[in-house]
Formats: C-alpha cells, structure tokens, sequence
C-alpha cells in the first residue's frame, strides 16, 4: 500500500514537472490561444486518446472508403507529431499534406483547414506542444486497396480542393465574416452537413444543404426555414450550440459530441457570429413535397403506433416538452428529405449531450424491438407528414437497412 | 454454495466497513444508457405443444373452459387461449421452478405464509395431477375422459377437487393433493386469461377488454385533464394492438 502512493506521488510529481518543463512561459498566451482553436476545430472529436483526455488517436473513423485511423498529435517524438516544426503543421494544415510530402486523407478537414490563417495555425502547435507526450503508436494504414494509395489523394484534390486563406468579405458585418470564418474553416461544419459526391468531396452546389456520414444525417444547416435553420432564432441557434438543447430539439449523434467538445466551449460572441452566418448566408433547399394524407393508412397505422408510444413524452399533438422531450411538430430534424436520422434515433433510441448548462441529457429507449419495418415506417412517415411537417413516406425498406446499420454500430 | 465462514464474514464486514465512500456516491454526467437497449419478452412460441401431451392439452382445454365458459361478457379460456399459455409456461423457466429453492423440508401442513410447499415442480404436478385426475375419470364415469363429461359432470369433478374430497391417486401432500392442483390449474388460468398476449393467452386481449385494463399505456395526461368522460382507448399489448398494422381494434 505505501510503495503503490509513494509510486503515485513520484508519477504525479514527474508528469507536472515535465508538464511545466514543456509550457514555455513567453508563449503562454499563443499556447492559449490555439487552446481555443483546438475547442473552435473539434479537434477533440476524432484525436481523443485511448485516455479519454489527450489528443492521442487511434480510434477508427468511419468513411464510404473504409476505416482511417486518426493519428496521434500530442508532441511525442517517436508516435505523435513531437518532431513537427512550425512549417510542417502549417503545410498539413492548410495543403493536406505531411512532412514527407505525403497527402493526408480529407477525413482530415484540410479543405476546411486551408482557411485558417498562418497565426491561428501556429497557434495551435504552441498549444498542442504544451501538452503531454502520449506515447501512443496508431497504424495509419487501415484503409483498403486502393485507398490505401495516398498519391490518388493528389488527383482528388484537384478536384476537390482549392487552398486558401479565408478571405472576409468587406460587403458584410465583422460578425458574419467572423462567424464565416469559424463555420467554414476551423469549425469544419461543411464536412457533415453538406453532401459529398461519389469520390467524398465536397458537392459545392449543395453546401451546408445536409449530408448522410456515419449512419446519420446532419440535417440542412442554409437558411431555409422547411429544413434549415431559416424558422429558428439567433438565441434559439446560439442556446442549441452552447447547451446542446432547445425547446425544438436536443443534439444527439455525431452532433452530440460536437456541442460536448466544441461549441459548449466557445465564447458567446463566435456562437452568436455563427448563428448571425448561418441566418444570413443565404436558404437552399429542394421544394417541399405535398404533405401525406392524413387519411393514407400509413399514416393511420402511425398515428395508432405514435399514440401508444411516442406520445407518452413527445405529446398527442406533438409539442414534446420543452428542455426534455423533444418537439416533433414543426421540427426540421424529422423532415429531411433523408429519414436517416428518424429512423436511427427510433430504431437504436439516442441520447442527447450533457452541457454545464443543461447537464441531464434526456435520452430515448430503443424501439426497434417493438416495431416492425412496416410499424418503424409508419409511424416515422406519420411524424413526418402531422402538425405541419411534410416529408415523402418512410418505406419498410428503408427500416430494414436502418436495422443493418444500427446494428453495426454501437454507439 | 459454500457455507458462510468466520473468516468471509469477517472479511466482508471489514471490506463495507473499509470502503464506505463507495456507500455514498455522488453520480454526475448522464444517466447510463446503452445504444439498442432492449430487454424484450420471449414471445410466446406458435404452433403445437411443447410440454402438454395432445391428451393432456385435450383436458385443459375443458377444465380452463369450465373456470371461463364463453358467454357475453368474453370467449371461454380455451378459445382466450388459456392453455397455449399454460403449455409454453411449462416448457419455460416456470415448469421446472428454475428460479425457486427446491431443497426440504416441505410440510404438508404448511403456515399459510409459507408459500409453496410441494417437492414437485409444475411441470411433475400438471403430468401426475392430470394422469391421476384422468384415471380418475376413467374409474367413476364408465371409462369417458374429463373432456368427454357434461359440463355439470366436469364441474362436479372440480367442486369436489376444490374442496378436496377427492382423491388424485397415490399423491398426497406435500407432493399434491386435488385441492393443491385445483388452485393451481385456476391460477394459472386466470394468469393466461389476463397476461399479455405476447405470452400466449389474453388472446386479442380479450380479457383486457373485459375489465377495460388499458395495458402497457402509462401516459393518461390527456385523460386526467377530461374528468367524468368515458375512457374509451382500446388496450395496447406490449407488442402493440391491431390499429398498428391498420387493422380494425
């Protein structure tokens, strides 16, 4: 008992001492200020370490083209990125590229990235080399044939992929170029929520219009009212990011681990600058289809499934209850053209994210056991289509792939 | 399992005492939840029987639907599916006492608040009470079996089972008497009659609608804001009610 505190004192002792070693007083206030880069870019979300605390990879991202394992960048020499200068993470930053010249692969938001400025990426390695070494070996080469070749990334970013500094537009508030800046740069929002094409880029003429990954749908984040964020208000935008929850809605999936990370975290006037972008950037969305009949027996068959089982905390007429359950009427979240994220959330039951401010994170149970493919259907074509939403029909079909992806897919 | 030793109780003891801060934990975060949690019933399996002989299922049959005859307030236990119910309990955890301590002594003349008392388990009480109660039937009524007697004549065979005057063979307390079987075959009738239907009996949930139970509802906001209106909700079964699939209730 004595040996083992003596041990923890003296590995206590020595992890501050070289934690103190490390953090170079005169740059103090740079390390700090990539501290908060590294909150505005997630990055977080996908470096976190076996520890559950450092940014020392080795989880397995999920692409269309296979699993890519996110590297270490804690600065230890041998597996991290301890041997980086300042040159080196400025040309993977903003080229995609590592020091031997290699490409990275854009699971990597370098087309995001490549906006940041010289000064913010600087900033981030200062803060990044103030942290602890984890020693933590990650095999970078998960991806199957051809993937796997890193020089096909060179014939993608031609296609896909324009470099460059973010530019502000002097036609528009301080605000909305700010909140440009962060949503189309380090905040990398477009990597979710706009469409990729078939070889992973970018569908540009969609941006931000909403985008399948992982098993989910980040839903259309344009200004559009019907799928968009056109109905909801700066607060409404800015207590969602800083909480995770709203009257209409709560994060949960990959936007769960967003809001945890990464917006929680931010400064209220970026979260108001975001909220001021997105509202002002402009609406895009496809028209609206006509909304099911009421009388469809699909819909029947779902409002009987929703009465017995949804209604219990979402409510008969679909209000949901505010800061808990939340509300379906009106909610752009179940009317996406792509019913993804209904289905999953049905199917797999969801929970949505603990904030210090909304630290209960309601979740919802599972489902998929009670309902069939035709029921799951019916009832997630009946939400989609009462109390003023209108979306096409859920097929049976649809479910049954739902089923085989949730079923992979733990969490 | 072991008996319990000085030395583990001792042990034990010093273990809570030691670790009395894990007594009192202060949880914080989210509450714990797991991704496609579900702990769905075994629903009940179709077709055939999977304990009961054809014979046996035969008189269950007629006894369950002497204890709930089909008139106007509900079909009999038979068509209710009563001993689909009984059969698959049999053939589950339930025929064998799986979760029961099954050692003596047993007392033929138990306290009422000792419970079951019987060494058999149900699945020996159904087949010996049912043979017993078989030959029985064969000796007073001229070779017939229970489910070819009147109805009058069946229920002067379970009259006399409930009060105990006759006599089921060789058994005898604790193993089983006619008073014994009597109360477990009603029991478990009723259990058929009114469980979900997931487990085989309650058919269309009949016996729910009998009573007006609402079933796995547990949301009635909407009705308590309506006091004096008729509750009119049809029940809902835990795998749902016949308007899911857009059929009529």
């Amino acid at each position: 008992m004595r040996r083992a505190a003596l041990l923890a004192a003296t590995l206590v002792a020595a992890s501050m001492a070289g934690g103190t070693a490390r953090a170079e007083p005169d740059n103090y206030t740079e390390a700090a200020r990539g501290r908060y880069l590294t909150v505005l870019g997630d990055c977080m979300a996908c470096h976190i370490g076996p520890d559950g605390q450092s940014l020392a990879g080795g989880h397995l991202l999920e692409t269309p083209f296979g699993k890519i394992s996110v590297p270490n960048i804690t600065p230890d020499n041998d597996t991290g990125i301890g041997r980086w200068t300042a040159d080196d993470f400025h040309n993977a930053m903003h080229n995609g590229k590592r020091p031997d010249g290699t490409h990275l692969y854009p699971a990597f938001p370098y087309t995001s990235f490549t906006r940041m400025s010289r000064a913010d990426n600087d900033a981030v390695l200062a803060y990044l080399r103030s942290r602890p070494a984890v020693e933590n070996r990650v095999d970078r080469d998960t991806l199957p044939f051809p993937f796997n070749i890193r020089l096909l990334m060179a014939g993608w970013n031609w296609l896909n992929f324009t470099p460059g500094e973010f530019r502000p537009d002097p036609q528009r508030s301080a605000e909305f170029n700010r909140g440009a800046y962060l949503v189309e740069g380090p905040g990398h929002c477009g990597l979710c929520h706009t469409p990729r094409n078939l070889i992973g880029g970018d569908r540009d003429s969609e941006h931000l219009q909403g985008g399948a990954l992982q098993g989910w749908f980040a839903p259309n984040i344009t200004a559009d009212a019907r799928l968009g964020i056109g109905d909801w208000s700066q607060e409404e935008i800015v207590a969602y990011l800083r909480t995770g929850h709203t009257d209409r809605t709560a994060a949960s999936g990959p936007m769960a681990e967003v809001v945890a990370y990464s917006t929680s975290q931010m400064t209220e006037e970026d979260l108001k600058a975001i909220a001021i972008y997105l509202r002002e950037r402009g609406a895009a969305a496809p028209p609206a289809p006509p909304a099911v009949s009421a009388e469809d027996p699909r819909m029947r068959a779902g409002e009987a499934v929703y009465a017995d089982t949804c209604a219990a905390c979402h409510v008969g007429n679909g209000s949901g209850v505010a800061g808990m359950f939340p509300r379906l009427a009106n909610n752009q979240l179940v009317r996406q053209d792509d019913p993804t994220g209904i289905l999953r959330v049905v199917l797999q039951g969801s929970r949505s994210v603990a904030t210090p401010e909304a630290p209960t994170a309601p979740a919802m149970p599972s489902l998929g056991w009670r309902l069939n493919d035709q029921q799951a259907a019916d009832v997630a074509t009946y939400i989609r289509n009462s109390w003023g939403n209108a979306a096409p029909p859920v097929t049976p079909d649809q479910v049954r792939k739902m089923r085989e992806v949730v079923a992979d897919r733990p969490g | 399992m072991p008996a319990l030793t000085r030395r583990h109780l001792l042990s034990a003891t010093a273990l809570v005492a030691f670790s009395s801060s894990a007594l009192g934990r202060s949880l914080t975060g989210s509450l714990p939840w797991q991704p496609n949690e579900a702990y769905p019933p075994q629903l009940v399996r179709p077709g055939g029987w999977y304990f009961l002989t054809a014979d046996e299922a035969a008189m269950v049959d007629a006894i369950v639907t002497r204890f709930i005859p089909a008139d106007d307030l509900s079909p009999s236990g038979k068509d209710a599916g009563c001993t689909v119910f009984i059969d698959r309990q049999l053939a589950g955890p339930y025929g064998t006492y799986e979760w029961l301590y099954m050692k003596g002594p047993f007392s033929a003349n138990p306290l009422p608040t000792q419970g079951i008392q019987s060494p058999l388990v149900p699945q020996q009480q159904y087949r010996q009470g049912l043979a017993a109660l078989a030959a029985h039937c064969r000796d007073q009524f001229g070779g017939k079996r229970f489910e070819q007697l009147t109805g009058d004549e069946q229920d002067g065979v379970l009259r006399a089972m409930e009060k105990n005057e006759l006599q089921l063979g060789q058994l005898k307390r604790p193993l089983l008497d006619a008073k014994m079987f009597f109360d477990l075959l009603l029991q478990n009738t009723m259990e058929g009659f009114f469980a979900d239907p997931v487990y085989g009996g309650n058919r269309d949930m009949v016996g729910w609608k009998m009573v007006g139970f609402p079933g796995t509802r547990y949301d009635f906001r909407d009705v308590l804001a309506n006091p004096g209106q008729v509750y009119n909700k049809p029940p809902v079964s835990i795998i749902g009610r016949p308007a899911w699939n857009g059929r009529p209730a």
